[in-house]
């Protein structure tokens, strides 16, 4: 739907995204991920043909993007305002025809949404009567009132509580399976995990990583098993001998252990299991893949030590 | 197109919904029509008609004071003195407005005491201290001299000395007139300051709550920008016509109504002294005139909207530019006072064009786009010499020119600048917003 290509943006010399490249494609969520001043919201602004890339282009559908289909594209900046005078319902209506709804497709869109988050009530309120999580909701609506292909978030969770996340969260998950694109610029990375299909990774103005999450993660093991089990600890401890190294330990009482480890010496998944097979009873053992998160730190640490070297 | 109209009508809205707005589209005209009535109540004080009261104990005056009685003065004479007390309280004396005390000694010591109920206007105050220094005037010439009084007071009579326009010399350029052009140059003036803060207010506020962007990514700053300018410009020129509707209606009434005599008599026609010598003028009442006579209003208000539109459009792309670069409010701020002062200056380039009309800096200030709707509008008021009235036209274009550019420089400042947030605005930082 989207393929951005070869993007470079200068502000008075200095490089704020270079050589930034990567598609969007239909009914799929991709996670814009990087460290405060990466470049993502510049990237957002340049997608959304509010500045001007100095070299590159994007293309929507294959051609090259243009005004016209700005009308396609749903777009929640991180730092969003509303008019503070204006009600809920009239504030609703202004920006749906400004994104070229007519009026009555706007009224009716309005009240499909307003009924969706149950929210009528807020219908004839002023922007200045709700509070900040209220306001956020009104903003998500605004966004998606014109029911555009493509979404594009930035930090769609900030200023929610758990479960207007999850609110969000459904409804995004939902608006995928309709076939919408979507764009998330997010810091929550539970959120990446639980919702985005890829991931591009940007600092410092340049691309680190792009792909599937579930790939990603497993690209970046670190041959970490978890090992669940009931029985003598102290015996567990001593069978493992100098084998294996245990990272960390959790406790469910009844004598019930979850023990993280990693291989020593050449070993594999099946020396573990004989060697503790005899001491105590095993419920359940698996690889574990690092979490986005780490995922993330890991690279952009690693961009640095490159960068000292 | 249709995006600039939605932000058009949405800016219209905005301003309706403005209690600050609804109260001046009343309360600006009725303030106005409040200083015109007080004008011309003045003048209908001037008309009433006051009864004076002469107490001349020493009969000096011999129960003369004017051969010719004025229209709005009776004088009653009496050889005693009156205290205070017995004028203010004694039911003799209510029918009397004034007294006058001529004393004794008057031909030595000079002194006249006048005592009041409603304090005097000036003009009968004028005209009692001509009246009772020109009888004193009579009473010494008999006693100290042996000429007639004519022969005195021709000698006595102080030369004329007449500075005449040589290219004016009936003075039709009256400043009058003048005056008539710079209150419709300062209401241009008044209306695109005020309107002109407004836009700034606005883009300023847009910025500060971040919804700029929201729209951004749906419109280009420029529509953003017409749309503000033609929104805010609207509700001006909406404001303007109630304010001349309401002015108008109560110039009317007024006339109708409170003051229907407004063309007779004292009130508006001067008001002559005839005296041995001729006349002289005591009293003239040139706000009546002003008002209802020597304002052209097909004529001025055509050439008043115009100069309105290229003014807002002019100094209203400033105040954009202010909104779309400051970084902070109190940051702009510093910013609005240059433009404040330029329109400071246009004003005082009005009062220089009303008693300095012919000089050359007067003709260069009529074309410069900053002062040019003030300066035209009095030469507007003034008329225009068979030939020369290109110059309005040529001052029209000017304006239209300069605003189109300015908006066109606006447009740039505005796109560089509307997502900018918490930087320091420097002069060089907008120039450089200019050029790309």
């Amino acid at each position: 739907m989207i393929e951005v290509e070869n993007i470079f943006k200068y502000f008075e010399r200095k490089s704020i995204l270079h050589d930034i490249s990567f598609s969007l494609k239909e009914g799929e969520i991709l996670g814009l991920l990087g460290p405060n001043g990466a470049g993502k919201t510049t990237l957002m602004r340049i997608i959304n043909r509010i500045i001007t890339q100095d070299k590159g282009h994007v293309l929507f559908d294959g051609n090259l993007f243009k005004e016209k289909h700005l009308e396609e594209i749903g777009y929640l900046p991180e730092e969003r305002g509303l008019y503070q005078t204006m009600t809920v319902e009239k504030h609703m209506l202004y920006l749906a025809r400004l994104r070229g709804l007519s009026n009555i497709d706007a009224k009716y869109q309005i009240n499909h949404w307003l009924d969706k988050f149950d929210i009528q009530a807020w219908r004839t309120k002023r922007i200045e009567e709700l509070s900040k999580g209220m306001a956020q909701k009104v903003q998500f609506i605004c966004t998606v009132l014109h029911n555009p292909k493509i979404l594009i978030l930035d930090e769609p969770f900030s200023g929610f509580d758990p479960i207007n996340i999850e609110l969000i969260r459904k409804e995004l998950l939902s608006l995928k399976e309709k076939g919408h694109s979507i764009i998330i610029s997010t810091h929550n990375m539970n959120s990446v995990e639980e919702i985005c299909d890829r991931v591009v990774l940007i600092n410092k103005g340049e691309k680190l990583l792009e792909g599937n999450v579930q790939d990603l993660r497993e690209q970046n093991k670190e041959d970490l098993y978890k090992i669940s089990f009931q029985g003598n600890m102290l015996g567990f401890t001593n069978a493992l001998w100098t084998g294996f190294e245990i990272v960390e330990k959790e406790a469910h009482g009844d004598d019930k252990y979850s023990v993280y480890l990693k291989m020593r010496n050449d070993n594999e998944l099946n020396n573990l299991l004989a060697t503790v097979i005899d001491h105590v009873k095993i419920s359940d053992v698996e690889t574990v893949l690092p979490s986005m998160e780490k995922v993330f730190v890991n690279t952009i640490q690693a961009q640095k030590t490159t960068s000292n070297e | 197109m249709n995006k600039i109209v939605l932000i058009a009508k949405r800016e219209i809205a905005e301003r309706f919904g403005n209690r600050f707005y609804r109260w001046l589209m009343v309360l600006g005209p009725l303030l106005v029509l409040g200083l015109v009535y007080l004008f011309l109540s003045r003048a209908e004080s001037d008309k009433k008609h006051w009864n004076v009261l002469i107490m001349d104990k020493s009969n000096v005056f011999d129960t003369k004071l004017a051969i010719t009685k004025p229209d709005n003065l009776s004088f009653s004479f009496i050889n005693t003195f009156l205290d205070y007390e017995e004028f203010a309280y004694d039911d003799l004396y209510q029918k009397y407005d004034l007294a006058i005390s001529i004393n004794e000694k008057i031909v030595s010591n000079k002194h006249v005491i006048i005592s009041y109920r409603e304090y005097p206007p000036e003009s009968i105050q004028r005209q009692l201290v001509y009246l009772v220094e020109r009888r004193l005037e009579e009473i010494m010439v008999e006693e100290f001299t042996d000429l007639s009084v004519e022969k005195f007071r021709e000698i006595k009579q102080s030369l004329t000395f007449n500075l005449k326009d040589t290219y004016d010399p009936k003075n039709e350029l009256s400043t009058t007139a003048s005056w008539v052009g710079f209150v419709f140059g300062s209401l241009i003036i008044l209306f695109v300051f005020m309107f002109g803060m407004t836009i700034l207010r606005s883009v300023a506020r847009e910025k500060s709550n971040r919804i700029v962007e929201v729209l951004l990514s749906t419109v280009k700053p420029r529509e953003l920008l017409a749309g503000k300018v033609l929104g805010v410009g609207f509700s001006a020129i909406f404001q303007f016509v109630v304010w001349t509707g309401i002015i108008a209606l109560g110039l009317f009434l007024f006339r109708l109504t409170i003051f229907p005599d407004i063309f007779t008599g004292s009130f508006v026609a001067d008001t002559f002294m005839e005296t041995e010598n001729g006349q002289e003028i005591i009293n003239q009442n040139i706000f009546v005139d002003l008002v209802y006579r020597q304002i052209h209003y097909a004529n001025m208000l055509v050439f008043f909207v115009l100069f309105f539109i290229g003014g807002y459009l002019f100094y209203g792309s400033f105040f954009a530019m202010i909104g779309a670069s400051m970084g902070s409010e109190s940051d702009g701020q510093q910013f609005v006072i240059p433009i404040t002062l330029l329109i400071f200056g246009s004003i005082l380039s009005g009062y220089y064009a009303i008693y300095n009309p012919g000089t050359l800096l007067n003709e260069w200030l009529s074309f410069i786009p900053f002062t040019s709707p003030m300066n035209m509008m009095i030469q507007l008021a003034n008329g225009f010499s068979e030939g020369t009235a290109w110059k309005l036209f040529v001052a029209l274009g000017v304006l239209f020119i300069s605003a189109l550019i300015m908006l066109f420089m606006a447009g740039r400042i505005y796109k560089n600048g509307l997502l900018r947030f918490n930087h320091r605005l420097r002069f060089r930082m907008l120039l450089n917003w200019t050029k790309k």
